[in-house]
């Protein structure tokens, strides 16, 4: 048995005495057993405090609670009945909104009327009271609005049919005569706005906006005109009277409501629980917990949590509803044994699946825990439950970030993970051409033929390895030292077609990669105009796309040819913005150009745009395009590469070759973590030295 | 006596200090580097239009073909290969992919700058992360999971499944410089529609959104041109050439001998630059901005 507080308090602290005297005394018990030191006297009080208990349905307050609740029961029948009785004393033609609200008035006088007796006795029997209080002052306000602007209304509505037996006819000829005068105004207005403009006084854009300006008047002239045909006129006041009312009564009642939760927070409650059990025993099944705290709709909410757990989660982890696999235990025995059509590979991404489902449903179970235990802690410390209003509002609030973000949740874990944690089981796995449509676990031997460079993916793994770090360092620093340069000397002030030079010079990252490295690929082919021209001038047949050298001193160059446009507009955009005083200064100080360059220039814009540099390099270090569809990785060298890669390969294009055309999936894949971790590792250096991250700025 | 010293040598008007004979030769070799660079860039693309139109060019393109303008590589392109319908599916997929990318960031990028939630930071860093595991590592996987998921669901063709990568891939780095562009926006602006009665999803519709709209605007061109751009991703999931993108469907015009015809590339590859282009020209400043605001700066 817990202990009882002698106070009951609300969510900001405020202290209440407590109305129920029975756990009143065993408060103040407690509250001694607690100062007392002297081990008798403690057990003498516990002693004390059991008989008290046992003696609960003897306690002179206790009864008389029990007696409130007999008559409360009783009551509410009689009104049931009273209301029904009520219900057919009213008018019959009462509109049903406004009988509702009436028999609701109705009702809560009665409880007004009964509660006020008791509200020293018990808070619920206060909170009801006022409530009920509440209720009785505005429901009458709101009532009357929605009768007043309904009468409205058919006044209006009657008024109409009066008005559309007649004939405004000379009305509506005064509007048809004044919108023609309208418009010829607008036509003379138009005429002149263009013949200011053709004089050069105003511009082409205040023409346009002129013009918008003038055929906005006349639409708003003639609309209001319109308005002085009666019918018109009364028409759009229905119109607006059935807006009004419609806003007004959601209005008021959101008041009350709101003025309903205020008394909510102000009256405390009490309870002879001192443990949160539900939050415990309903655990397994979420909505259960929240009915028995009484909150119906989050109860409703949760229970759709529920039913996703216990008809999909956890189903489908134990394969049924499977498209093949088995749920979670596919992912040990990989389909091992089954028929042939079962691929290993399904039954792996299912069991990832199967995986997912359990945690989100796990999560689900966690949320739901934590609110029902919440709401019977501070329900226990005195905070009454907030109410489907409330929950509402807090949902529209604090809820609005996650609702939002679900969809981006629900692709990046179904279209990124899923498949990431997919490929890293592959790796794990024996998954090549003899092992197609079954393969099984093999730990980390992938891994270890990688590291050892051995078998026949394994072999050439280092010799792709350092091309293709060769090739990230000097592609990526040509690009970037041409588009340094280049924009450099763009930027020189003495340099005259500033704007011939910067159109060009973006025109290699504009034209898309695809086509340009094809069309180099064309071009240093046997016939190609690169090939043809080379032969002129060395005199001797120079094969590019055969030699291992030239292939890459190609690819280098044209990668370089590529990058160069993306750096020089970078450097282009920092140099334009690099204050023209620091030069003045400089020129003060007697500095040459070349020193103004080198001390100025250079630092200022390499400390801007490294960080995206470093992109360059994690970018040219997975490009697979340039390798690809210049030479298909070629040229082909089977002693030193075998017959799974070329000699410009690059790891990336190694794994396409390997995944895709050979069907070694699994070293592919171990290939793919090696380098992802790789990027991964370089990326969170750059993140650590982010200023946002240093400053803890998120 | 002024005036014949005007004619004699021009006066010097600028203000900037007279080149010294160093400084005269350091420009000539400014000006001489600057426009090897452009016939360096330019020469390229000029054979490429060359090709296109010259009607001498047989399926290979060879350099000493002599000139005679026609368009049948362009007539060719539109009427033996699926040009067109490769244009369509590349529209079709970069404007998916646009839109969904826009629709899901736009919320991701408000909730993040505007919202203390629990589990923010965390999953910003989970964000970060995973910004860096690059589109391919999943490609065992893409193949397989559409094949499961188009079992269930029949409709859903590899095309489908395509503009879910290219969205998924782009949604970390994408609410990122979105979230960076609103967290410019003063939050007072917030603070007094709420004043007046707007909800959280009114603040976004009617405050954000159009304040972002540059940056929106950013983020939807570079979904739209991810999918032109990009090779690997087409080839490996899109196997019918009725289904391919551009850059998947003219990689056969030069890479398959069946099919091969390199004039008619070039003038495929033409037709396809020649807007890319003139939008990167147009919009260059804007597209830099979005790019160098992709990086972390938190």
């Amino acid at each position: 048995m817990g202990k009882y507080g002698l106070f009951l308090e609300d969510n900001i602290g405020n202290k209440y005495e407590r109305k129920n005297l029975y756990l009143r005394e065993l408060a103040l018990i407690d509250e001694r057993i607690k100062i007392e030191k002297s081990s008798k006297e403690i057990s003498k009080l516990k002693a004390s405090r059991t008989e008290f208990i046992k003696n609960k349905s003897k306690n002179e307050y206790m009864l008389s609670l029990n007696e409130l609740k007999d008559k409360e029961k009783k009551f509410l029948n009689e009104l049931k009945k009273k209301k029904q009785e009520f219900s057919t004393t009213l008018d019959k033609e009462m509109e049903s909104k406004v009988k509702r609200l009436t028999i609701q008035l109705y009702e809560n006088r009665q409880k007004e009327d009964f509660y006020k007796g008791y509200i020293n006795l018990d808070y619920r029997a206060e909170y009801n009271y006022l409530k009920a209080k509440e209720k009785s002052y505005q429901l009458p306000k709101i009532i009357e609005y929605i009768v007043n602007s309904q009468n409205e209304i058919k006044e209006a509505l009657e008024l109409q049919s009066k008005l559309e037996k007649e004939d405004f006819a000379s009305k509506k000829a005064e509007v048809e005569s004044f919108k023609k005068e309208q418009k010829d105004k607008l036509d003379k207005e138009i005429t002149r706005i263009k013949a200011r403009q053709k004089e050069g006084v105003i511009s082409k854009k205040a023409e346009i906006n002129s013009i918008a300006a003038a055929k906005r008047g006349y639409k708003n002239d003639v609309a209001l005109k319109k308005y002085e045909i009666p019918t018109n006129a009364n028409k759009e006041i229905v119109k607006s009277k059935k807006h009004e009312l419609r806003m007004g009564i959601k209005r008021n009642l959101k008041i009350l409501n709101g003025d309903i939760a205020d008394i909510r927070r102000r009256i405390p409650v009490e309870v002879e629980k001192t443990k949160p059990i539900f939050s415990f025993l309903t655990f397994p099944i979420p909505g259960i917990g929240q009915a028995l705290n009484k909150q119906y709709g989050k109860a409703l909410i949760f229970l759709v949590a529920s039913l996703f757990i216990y008809l999909v989660a956890i189903p489908y982890a134990l394969g049924y509803g499977n498209y093949q696999g088995e749920g979670i235990a596919g992912l040990i025995n990989l389909a091992e044994g089954g028929p042939r059509i079962y691929k290993s590979l399904i039954f792996m991404i299912e069991g990832v699946v199967a995986i997912f489902f359990v945690i989100i449903g796990a999560m689900l179970l966690i949320v739901s825990f934590k609110d029902v235990y919440s709401v019977e802690r501070s329900t226990i410390r005195g905070i009454r439950h907030s109410n489907w209003f409330e929950t509402k509002r807090a949902l529209k609030q604090e809820g609005f970030p996650y609702m939002v973000s679900l969809p981006a949740l629900l692709i990046i874990i179904f279209i990124v993970l899923v498949p990431v944690i997919t490929t890293f089981l592959l790796s794990l796995t024996n998954m090549n051409p003899q092992n197609q449509s079954k393969f099984s676990w093999i730990g980390i031997q992938n891994y270890q033929l990688i590291a050892t460079g051995q078998g026949l993916a394994g072999s050439v793994f280092w010799l792709i390895f350092i091309w293709t770090v060769l090739w990230t360092l000097l592609a990526t620093s040509l690009a970037i030292l041409i588009g340094f340069i280049l924009a450099l000397l763009v930027n020189n002030e003495r340099i005259k077609g500033k704007k011939f030079f910067r159109t060009i010079y973006i025109l290699p990252w504009a034209v898309p990669a695809f086509i340009t490295i094809m069309f180099f690929s064309i071009m240093v082919a046997p016939g190609g105009s690169i090939t043809v021209i080379l032969e002129k001038l060395i005199g001797s047949r120079v094969e590019i796309k055969n030699t291992t050298l030239y292939t890459r001193s190609a690819l280098i160059l044209l990668q370089g040819w590529l990058g160069s446009a993306y750096v020089f507009l970078l450097t282009t955009g920092v140099l334009q913005a690099i204050p023209g005083d620091l030069y003045e200064a400089a020129d003060i100080d007697g500095a040459s150009s070349f020193d103004k360059t080198m001390k100025i220039t250079i630092p200022l814009v390499l400390f801007q745009i490294a960080p995206l540099l470093v992109t360059q390099y994690t970018f040219n270090f997975n490009n697979f395009s340039v390798i690809f569809l210049f030479n298909q990785g070629g040229p082909f060298n089977p002693q030193r590469y075998g017959n799974l890669a070329g000699s410009s390969d690059l790891l990336i294009s190694y794994i396409y070759k390997l995944a895709m055309v050979n069907q070694y999936q699994a070293i592919a894949a171990a290939i793919t973590i090696f380098i992802s971790l790789g990027l991964m590792f370089f990326a969170f250096l750059g993140f650590r030295n982010s200023k946002g991250f240093k400053e803890g700025r998120l | 006596m002024i005036k014949k010293k005007s004619k004699k040598e021009k006066l010097y008007l600028s203000d900037r200090p007279p080149l010294s004979l160093p400084g005269k030769i350091g420009l000539g070799f400014s000006y001489l580097v600057l426009f090897s660079w452009v016939v360096a860039i330019v020469w390229p693309l000029y054979q490429m239009v060359v090709s296109a139109f010259n009607g001498r060019q047989e399926q290979r393109i060879m350099a000493n073909t002599n000139f005679e303008f026609s368009t049948k590589h362009f007539e060719y392109l539109f009427t033996e290969t699926l040009y067109l319908q490769w244009v369509k599916n590349t529209i079709f997929i970069a404007g998916a992919t646009a839109i969904l990318t826009l629709i899901v960031v736009s919320f991701t990028g408000y909730a993040y700058s505007r919202y203390r939630f629990a589990g923010r930071k965390a999953s910003l860093m989970a964000i970060m992360l995973i910004q860096t595991i690059p589109t391919f590592a999943g490609i065992t996987a893409y193949f397989t999971m559409h094949s499961i998921v188009s079992a269930v669901i029949p409709e859903f063709t590899r095309q489908m499944m395509l503009i879910l990568i290219y969205t998924g891939g782009g949604i970390a780095s994408n609410t990122f410089i979105l979230k960076g562009y609103i967290d410019s926006v003063s939050t007072e602006l917030d603070d007094a529609a709420k004043i007046d009665g707007c909800s959280n999803f009114d603040v976004y519709r009617l405050i954000i959104m159009p304040i972002a709209r540059p940056m929106l605007t950013i983020i939807a061109l570079w979904s739209f041109i991810g999918p032109f751009m990009d090779y690997l991703m087409a080839r490996v999931l899109l196997t019918n050439p009725s289904s391919y993108t551009l850059a998947a469907g003219l990689f056969t015009l030069i890479s398959d001998f069946r099919t091969l015809n390199q004039p008619a590339f070039a003038a495929g590859g033409l037709l396809t630059a020649i807007p890319i282009v003139a939008l990167f020209i147009v919009l260059q400043r804007q597209l830099v901005s979005g790019l160098t605001s992709g990086s972390v700066k938190g």
